[in-house]
């Protein structure tokens, strides 16, 4: 648009700026031409000619907000053709004034609310496929710029208020695609990270619930796939803004003249870049999962259940109705829901022949947690026991069943009963790799949770003796946690008791603040800056590493004799604060068995990070990194099953006849065949007869007399022809 | 604050001890709160968490509990005092959601019958665990008494919707040593249960229901 006619006037007046009011005779007269030229378009739509008129239309908003009383209407003009007109409008045109609004909103003629109300019912409602991605873009860049800085909550909410009742107004009707737009937007900005709340992911749950198909699986896709897609997306983009942005730097620094100004500079740059990228690394303040931000969870669960799967009527596709049964099992493992028509659901699904049957058997495994009566479990474990485990199928199947069962008993491990369970371990000495692993990963899990449940051959040793100790599962039952590795660390406290006696024969006279020693440079090793602000660290550098260094030695050994000192007999005791704790356990009624022991150490002292480190460190030397029951069970609901644990290992079937002879065959390619060399020789140039073919074609008339004479040798002349034939083979020759 | 000592806490809870039990003395027995901040924690990343510890001391000793049982337990909690529901009290409610949540409403905890407990889901719905109060199973082997200061005495972390968390881990009618204790067990438990340790807490503060916070870490 450079060389319109306004070209040199808008120069001016965008250029200096200076002299605005001078100009405003000038704009009057283009705006008042502007005015008409619109009116006229409005008469009659059709047939116009639009050139003038772009003309117009750029300028004007080039310079609207030097005159914001004269132009105070105009965004409002263009808001209105564009929402009355934008079917019947030409491309260029139409293109021209989303355009405009757009610049007018960078200009901040027009607040960002604005421009979205503008923008968002045409992007619902135009049949047009360019304007629409035109819209889309302009809509998602203007909310990225405007939370660029910092988060602009009110404009957010805003928009998320107008996209949940656009959704919202869709809900019920099975044609309304509107709501499709909405969720692409909010996916686009979840995954950016500029939305990261629970009215986000309102918006997609309401999304979820639609009638309309396509507008529910794009809400579910969201809830399965968008963490991943945020963290691809925050990797990606990571790692190219920092070295594109160094290399340039590093570039200018070679071409430009070098000054120490320059230098300067470029120092500058470099730290900056290097600060953001640190915190680019540091955890976000919220970054949780959209499926843990969803409100009321149990209802949502119901509804889709009830919308989407219960009803047999749906017009949902299989691949659609697989990705509601996903997002529902995953629900209800994450948040331990109770939806008990799921599992009876899930059963009629569950055979060999169902297609995706692994999709299944993963949302039957999703579905599980320990709150999920065993009695709704077990017609499910016994028909993938009964259909999948035989002795009939093939060694894939048998491998999903049996990873799938134990997919379900990770999570419930009541569901299982004894007999089905040894029936299916026999199973462990299969000849097929991947149900031999499956098996032997159920009894591998059952070994933890309930080794009485196990024949006795399978329970190995450690089982066993840990079975006497353990108590029975059951169902609702939450076993109260201990400190791991308590015990040890009481252990070690007493060892360095003793040693610390025998080196004095008296008690440790020095009794520091032990407690600091354990943390002192506890925290060096993270980078966080909080190592300035401990007290007796200093926030020298240098000290602070030095520090750590000695850390684990000395302080610690210090600490320990202290703390040995203060478990030892209590008339020893300083009278310090470490007394009357001690007294406190005295008090104590219950009776002194190991239990209360360890809860003395873990009642009467802080674990401080030295602590910790040691009961790592110990647990690590007494191989004990192998978890509890507990743990292995722990939290487990909350993971999402992969398809590929199911089916387990790949492994190659066996080849037909066709197949393995073609691997043959190209195996021989490029290679001679295997025959003697003389032959070959021989068969490549003319040659006379050889001995060979003259002793095979002799008559056979002429060798009669040598055979009958070879009959008629004496012994002894038999033995000395046999006795030469061995010289003669022994030479070699 | 840079770091917690012993000695530390002790004043804390003292200072917390005398606001609440002579300063401001309230009319009604209040709880001791600990109020924890998480820091460089990425609830994506970073694997959740949640544990449950039981304390020496029952923080809150007039948490009303509900048994849910079969007769025998009924009897054994009319025996021990707590309030009781059988069967048939439950197949009342008719799964009415609002009848349930009232039950759950008001009750801090539920105990059930090692046989009634399987039936719990069916019976009442996700009211129960919706609201977290999931019962615990007794069996009629066990000490009904001993399981009612177990289900009392036992607190538990959970991470919701936010990075941080509160638990009651006492009352100001405790001595300061049965309080400290409380504290120092569910600090060290949670230590213990976060991947980067001290790492992860920003914040330790305990609070009484009504007194002003005192922060600890």
């Amino acid at each position: 648009m450079s060389d319109g006619p306004f070209s040199a006037l808008r120069e001016n007046l965008t250029g200096a700026l200076m002299t605005v009011s001078s100009y405003r005779d000038d704009f009057l007269i283009q705006y008042r031409h502007y005015e008409s030229q619109r009116d006229i378009f409005l008469s009659q739509p059709e047939g116009y000619d639009n050139d003038p008129f772009i003309e117009q239309l750029g300028f004007i908003t080039h310079v609207a907000d030097c005159y914001p009383d004269v132009s105070k209407k105009f965004p409002q003009d263009l808001a209105d053709l564009l929402l009355r007109h934008h079917n019947t409008l030409e491309p260029d045109l139409r293109e021209k004034l989303v355009q405009c609004l757009v610049q007018l909103r960078n200009k901040d003629v027009i607040p960002s609310t604005a421009l979205l109300q503008t923008l968002f019912p045409v992007l619902t409602t135009t049949n047009s496929k360019q304007l629409r991605s035109q819209l889309y873009h302009s809509i998602v860049s203007d909310i990225r710029n405007a939370n660029a800085k910092t988060k602009n909550h009110r404009l957010n909410k805003t928009v998320q208020g107008v996209l949940f009742s656009v959704v919202e107004a869709g809900k019920n009707s099975p044609d309304a695609v509107v709501g499709l737009w909405a969720v692409k937007v909010t996916r686009e900005l979840w995954r950016r990270n500029i939305w990261d709340d629970a009215r986000t992911v309102e918006i997609i749950k309401e999304a979820s619930l639609s009638a309309n198909a396509k507008v529910m699986s794009g809400g579910v896709r969201f809830f399965l796939g968008v963490d991943k897609e945020k963290e691809e997306m925050d990797e990606s983009s990571d790692e190219e803004d920092y070295n594109d942005s160094l290399g340039k730097l590093k570039h200018q620094a070679g071409i430009n003249k070098k000054t120490k100004k320059k230098q300067a500079q470029m120092d500058r740059a470099i730290e900056r870049l290097k600060r953001k990228e640190r915190n680019k690394h540091k955890p976000s303040v919220l970054n949780f999962s959209a499926l843990h931000l969803i409100h009321d969870p149990q209802g949502f669960a119901e509804n889709l259940y009830s919308m989407h799967l219960a009803k047999s009527n749906t017009k949902l596709s299989m691949e659609q109705r697989l990705l509601v049964l996903q997002l529902v099992s995953r629900l209800i493992g994450l948040h331990k829901l109770t939806v008990i028509g799921i599992y009876s659901y899930l059963l009629k699904y569950l055979t060999p022949r169902q297609r995706e049957v692994t999709r299944f058997l993963v949302a039957a495994a999703q579905a599980t947690h320990d709150q999920v009566p065993p009695d709704l479990l077990e017609p499910i474990l016994r028909k993938i026991a009964d259909e999948f485990v035989s002795e009939g199928v093939s060694g894939e199947v048998a491998t999903a069943g049996l990873n799938s069962i134990r997919e379900i008993c990770a999570r419930q491990p009541l569901a299982m009963n004894e007999s089905l369970l040894q029936d299916l371990t026999t199973y462990k000495g299969s000849k097929d790799k991947g149900v031999m692993m499956a098996a032997r990963s159920l009894i591998g899990l059952y070994r933890e949770v309930a080794p009485e449940m196990l024949k006795r051959k399978d329970r190995g040793k450690t089982a066993t003796m840990e079975m006497k100790t353990k108590e029975k599962l059951r169902f609702g039952e939450e076993a109260p946690g201990t400190i791991e590795g308590l015990d040890l660390l009481e252990k070690w406290y007493e060892e360095q008791k003793q040693k610390k006696i025998e080196e004095d024969g008296e008690e440790a006279a020095v009794e520091e603040d032990e407690e600091d020693q354990g943390w002192v440079g506890w925290d060096v090793e993270s980078d966080s800056d909080d190592s300035g602000s401990w007290v007796g660290v200093p926030s020298d550098d240098e000290n602070d590493i030095e520090i750590s260094d000695s850390e684990d030695e000395k302080p610690s050994v210090n600490s320990k004799k202290s703390k040995a000192s203060e478990k030892g007999v209590a008339s020893k005791m300083d009278v310090n604060e470490d007394a009357s704790k001690k007294n406190d356990d005295s008090t104590v009624p219950a009776t002194e068995t190991d239990a209360n022991k360890l809860m003395s150490l873990a009642t009467t002292r802080i674990l401080t990070p030295a602590d910790l480190a040691n009961i790592a460190k110990m647990r690590a030397a007494a191989d004990l990194q192998k978890t509890s029951a507990k743990s292995v069970l722990a939290l487990r609901n909350e993971e999402a099953v992969d398809e590929s644990i199911i089916e387990g290992p790949k492994t190659r079937g066996k080849s037909d006849k066709e197949a393995r002879l073609a691997a043959v065959m190209e195996g021989r390619e490029g290679r001679e065949r295997f025959s003697s060399k003389r032959g070959k020789t021989l068969s490549e140039k003319p040659h006379s007869t050889t001995n060979k073919e003259k002793a095979r074609k002799k008559n056979f008339l002429m060798t009669l007399g040598q055979a009958k004479r070879k009959q008629k040798r004496s012994l002894m002349e038999h033995r000395r022809i046999l006795k030469a034939h061995v010289e003669k083979q022994k030479k070699g020759k | 604050m840079s770091k917690i000592t012993v000695a530390g806490v002790r004043t804390n809870v003292k200072e917390l001890l005398t606001f609440s039990t002579e300063t401001k003395k309230r009319n009604f027995l209040e709880t001791v709160e600990l109020q924890i901040g998480l820091k460089n924690y990425d609830p994506q990343r970073d694997k959740r968490f949640s544990g449950t510890v039981k304390l020496p001391q029952v923080p809150r000793p007039n948490m009303s509990v509900c048994i849910l049982g079969d007769q025998h337990d009924i009897d054994r909690a009319k025996h021990v005092g707590v309030e009781s529901m059988s069967v048939d009290d439950l197949k009342k409610l008719n799964k009415n959601k609002k009848l349930i949540k009232k039950l759950a409403r008001k009750y801090d905890a539920f105990i059930a019958s090692e046989n009634l407990i399987k039936q719990i889901p069916r019976l009442l719905g996700p009211g129960l665990s919706k609201a977290g109060k999931f019962p615990t199973p007794v069996s009629h082997n066990e000490d009904l008494a001993g399981k009612l200061t177990d289900v009392k005495s036992t607190i538990k972390f959970q991470l919701k919707k936010v990075l941080c968390l509160g638990v009651a881990v006492g009352n100001v009618g405790m001595t300061e040593d049965q309080l400290i204790g409380n504290i120092m067990l569910a600090i060290n438990y949670l230590v213990s249960l976060l991947k980067k340790g001290w790492q992860n807490v920003g914040s330790l503060t305990i609070k009484a229901s009504m007194s002003p916070p005192k922060r600890l870490y």
